[in-house]
């Protein structure tokens, strides 16, 4: 049994952001997919060096909901951060991934938690604008695009998210 | 805040109302002052001297309303109504905050403890209404628990208290004393846990872990939090099912068993058929934990370092089934020692009875199989064997039995009456008594038929099918068809010849029989007839095997009749007698006599017998012979007077004579007569009678002679004189001439039967 630190993350995002495959190539994952459509959560597990020591972040990789109510808050219970994860190409998945934020500050208090807008690579069809990136920020958020394809951003993200947690 | 009002709060903070002025800052102030002036005011709990007017005034100006509210309060103090209710408004928010003094409990519990009781007292249904949502699913549960538990132990103790194996186990029960299900626990350990986690509840984080040494080990830290999510799912799908969640899962092998707590769940992966039991070591487990680190899981935060006590005890869990074996102590060797013995000895004296009982069993079932007996009351009676019934005399003697089934045959009372069985077996069994069949016949049982397959004696077989016809109603039928009779050929032989003996004329069968083996015949036989015995040869009988006695008769058989006829008549050559139909008919020529004697016996044959017929036969003096006898008859040789010689002349007339004699004599031969010349002398009637008498022998016998002399055989020949006596002519009467004619010899010839 590993002595390190571990930490519950949540992984949240509307439907079809593509939280899963974000991950997929970052984490140490034992179960399939289809928990994600069974049970609507599936656990991987990302390990952070940091300096002084190591922690492992839980993720709660948790069902992709557009419809917000049917969202089951309780999987966050005890979660130490999460990860919101929005789709660049579809604004719409970014307002899914701040009422998911409201939703979840109302229920558990403010938490750490990292947005990620992801499908970067797609810039063609990119959708949000830097100024709204930038009004996001703004509010001392930590925001960053990402890409599964590329592996932009979620390393840090996770870093990030390890570092906040355990201080 | 949300307050009521509060005398007290007001009394200690800011007075509500209109005054701006800190009245109680104000007065503190002021009674600090008149303390720093007059230190000796301090031991006054007021600080303030009542008989200081001033004092008073400044008092009653300065703090007069909160006197009059201290007064408003004391009034409320004094009257136990409004005190209580007052304190009432607070109390809950008094008690709220007080919780975090461990002393409220302590306060609190005998309180809660009278109150219970008393509420029990007065009514329980209302405590338990309250407390059912709450103790019923824990009830249930446990009662579950405990009856599946019930179950396994059952199932466990069926299963190995019949067995060798069972029994050794509750003997290690007795020796150390411990409860036989616990005993079968732990041999019958045929699970094992592979993997213990502790698992924050509140965040689904592993908290501690432990693993069999062979168990395959995913990431504990990610099976922990998806058997949370896991679980979680369950409770918010099936909500309320079960408000402890998952506590069972099975999946193929494996188990998994989940036991709530506090702050921790804790959750064991089981590969097998645990015992009901392990819920137990996992609640105690569980809650040892909970009490030495309560501190620790409250505040989990994901660091698990410092847990190195809580994995230990998660590894007892896991090394669940390594009981060590209690030694036995000398004393219980010895009791089980002299209770083996005793045992033993049962065991043996069982088994031998059982034995016993086996044999008699075995016993009776043999007589009971065996036909001709039937039992009627079989069992033991001091010691002894006793059995009664029915028995065929012809059936096998019980006795006999007992030796072979291996009973003491002293041990065996047996009391049986006789009766006829119909069985087969018996029927048989009596048939072969009776019956006495040869070697060459074998009886045999063919369903409900005994059939006799071989060949017997005729005798045998005729009193073989008179016993068949008696057998009684009910019996097997006795079927004898199979056997031959062993004597049908010579029977057949017998049978042939007995009726070529009664074609036979002149034989008549009386009696004709086969007995022992041989034949027996009698009857009568015309002397006549053929004999019986030279036919054997030709019938192919050996004659020794024959006795025959005939008695003789005289047979009226034509052919017979006619033979005897020939016997007695000796007919002449030139007679036949033939049988025509019932006649017997002579033909033929014989001399008179013969055929005047024929007549006789023709006459004198018995009713009823063939006639005899002459009517075919002619007298043998007709015809040739009569002629020739005529012949001679006419003539006669002349003599001189006195003379015994022929008159001269007459050698002529001899001659002639002579010739026809012999010629009559050569004709009578051929026709098997024999004829007789009578020569007669004859005299005239001169000279003396005596002389005439002499002179007519001398006479016939000159004329033999003189024919004898030629060639006339003289045995034919016969002499006798006549004298004077047969005078041809009377002499009286005539002369010379007529005594002339009367000497002369005369010819008489007669036919006489042959000899």
């Amino acid at each position: 049994m590993t002595a390190a630190l571990q930490k519950k993350i949540c992984m949240l995002g509307g439907f079809s952001v593509g939280k899963t495959s974000l991950v997929k190539r970052y984490v140490h994952s034992v179960f399939s997919e289809s928990y994600l459509t069974t049970v609507g959560v599936k656990i991987d597990k990302k390990t952070v060096d940091l300096a002084d020591r190591t922690v492992n972040l839980i993720l709660w990789d948790l069902a992709g909901e557009d419809d917000i109510n049917s969202f089951r808050i309780g999987n966050l219970r005890g979660a130490a951060g999460y990860v919101l994860v929005a789709d660049g190409t579809r604004p719409s998945t970014l307002d899914v991934a701040l009422s998911l934020r409201e939703r979840v500050e109302a229920e558990y208090g403010p938490l750490p938690f990292v947005l990620l807008l992801n499908k970067s690579d797609l810039t063609e069809q990119w959708a949000v604008s830097d100024t709204e990136l930038a009004g996001l920020r703004e509010r001392g958020w930590w925001v960053q695009p990402s890409s599964a394809r590329t592996g932009e951003g979620v390393e840090d993200a996770f870093k990030d998210l390890a570092v906040r947690t355990t201080s | 805040m949300t307050r009521s009002p509060d005398i007290l709060e007001g009394l200690l903070r800011s007075p509500s109302g209109d005054d701006a002025v800190d009245r109680k800052a104000l007065a503190g102030l002021l009674v600090e002052i008149a303390q720093r002036l007059k230190p000796e005011l301090r031991a006054q709990p007021n600080g303030v001297h009542p008989s200081d007017l001033q004092l008073e005034q400044l008092r009653t100006l300065l703090v007069g309303r909160e006197i009059e509210t201290l007064w408003r309060l004391h009034g409320v103090m004094d009257d136990p109504e409004r005190l209580a209710a007052a304190i009432g408004q607070v109390l809950p928010t008094a008690i709220a905050q007080a919780t975090a003094d461990a002393r409220m409990g302590h306060v609190l519990a005998p309180v809660m403890e009278k109150a219970a009781e008393s509420s029990i007292r007065n009514d329980p249904t209302t405590l338990v209404n309250i407390l059912y949502p709450t103790i019923v699913p824990a009830i249930r549960k446990s009662i579950g628990e405990t009856i599946d538990e019930t179950f396994q132990r059952l199932n466990q103790t069926l299963k190995y208290s019949l067995t060798w194996r069972g029994l050794k186990w509750r003997l290690e029960a007795w020796r150390t004393g411990r409860p036989f299900a616990e005993v079968v626990l732990k041999h019958t350990l045929v699970y094992q846990v592979e993997h213990v986690f502790l698992v924050h509840r509140h965040t689904g984080l592993l908290v501690a872990h432990a693993a069999a040494e062979n168990a395959v080990s995913q990431d504990p830290q990610l099976v922990s939090s998806m058997l949370v999510a896991i679980q979680d799912f369950v409770r918010d799908s099936f909500s309320g099912a079960e408000l402890q969640g998952l506590d069972s899962v099975q999946l193929g092998e494996l188990r998994l068993w989940s036991e709530p707590g506090p702050f921790a769940a804790l959750v064991a992966v089981i590969r097998g058929d645990p015992p009901e039991g392990l819920h137990d070591a996992m609640r105690s487990t569980l809650s040892r934990i909970h009490a030495e680190r309560h501190h620790a899981l409250e505040n989990f935060n994901g660091d698990s370092s410092g847990l190195g006590d809580v994995e230990a005890r998660l590894r007892e869990l896991v090394a669940l089934g390594a009981h060590e074996q209690p030694r036995a102590s000398v004393a219980r060797v010895i009791v089980l020692g002299s209770l083996l013995l005793v045992l033993a000895l049962a065991a043996a004296w069982a088994a031998w009875w059982w034995y016993n009982q086996q044999l008699w069993e075995g016993y009776l079932s043999r007589l009971r199989a065996q036909p001709g007996i039937v039992v009627t009351e079989a069992g033991k009676r001091n010691g002894k064997f006793v059995v009664t019934g029915l028995r065929d005399p012809l059936a096998i003697d019980p006795l006999t039995l007992v030796g072979a089934a291996g009973i003491d045959p002293a041990r065996v009372v047996a009391h049986f009456d006789p009766y006829q069985a119909l069985d087969p077996q018996s029927v048989l069994r009596r048939l072969e008594a009776s019956l006495n069949p040869p070697p060459s016949v074998s009886l045999a049982i063919d369903g409900n038929r005994i059939v006799a397959q071989g060949s017997a004696p005729r005798p045998w077989l005729d009193r073989a099918h008179a016993v068949a016809k008696t057998l009684p109603a009910g019996a097997p039928s006795f079927d004898l068809a199979g056997v031959r009779n062993e004597a049908e050929a010579d029977e057949r032989q017998w049978q042939a010849y007995v009726e070529w003996l009664r074609t036979e004329p002149g034989i008549v069968i009386t009696q004709s029989e086969m007995r022992d083996g041989r034949f027996v015949l009698s009857g009568l036989r015309d002397p006549l007839a053929i004999d019986p015995l030279t036919l054997l040869g030709a019938a192919g009988i050996d004659p020794a095997r024959v006795t025959a006695s005939f008695e003789p008769y005289q047979g009226l058989d034509p052919q017979f009749v006619r033979e005897r006829l020939e016997a007695t008549l000796n007919p002449p050559p030139g007679v036949t007698l033939v049988v025509e139909g019932d006649r017997i008919v002579a033909q033929g020529s014989a001399p008179s006599p013969w055929i005047s004697r024929a007549r006789k016996v023709g006459s004198a044959l018995p009713a009823g017998a063939p006639v005899l017929d002459l009517s075919g036969m002619r007298d043998i003096s007709e015809g040739a012979l009569g002629k020739m006898r005529d012949a001679i008859q006419a003539r006669s040789i002349n003599f001189d007077s006195g003379k015994s010689l022929p008159s001269a002349g007459q050698e002529q007339v001899l001659d002639e004579i002579a010739t026809d004699l012999n010629e009559l004599v050569k004709l009578s031969s051929i026709l098997h007569a024999v004829i007789r010349v009578t020569l007669t002398g004859h005299a005239d009637s001169q000279g003396q009678g005596t002389s005439n008498l002499s002179l007519s022998v001398a006479r016939a016998e000159a004329v033999r002679a003189l024919l004898k002399k030629r060639g006339v055989d003289p045995d034919l020949l016969q002499v006798r004189g006549a004298g004077q006596l047969e005078p041809l002519q009377d002499e009286t009467a005539a002369e010379a001439s007529a005594r002339s004619i009367n000497r002369r010899v005369s010819f008489s010839v007669a036919f006489e039967e042959e000899p």
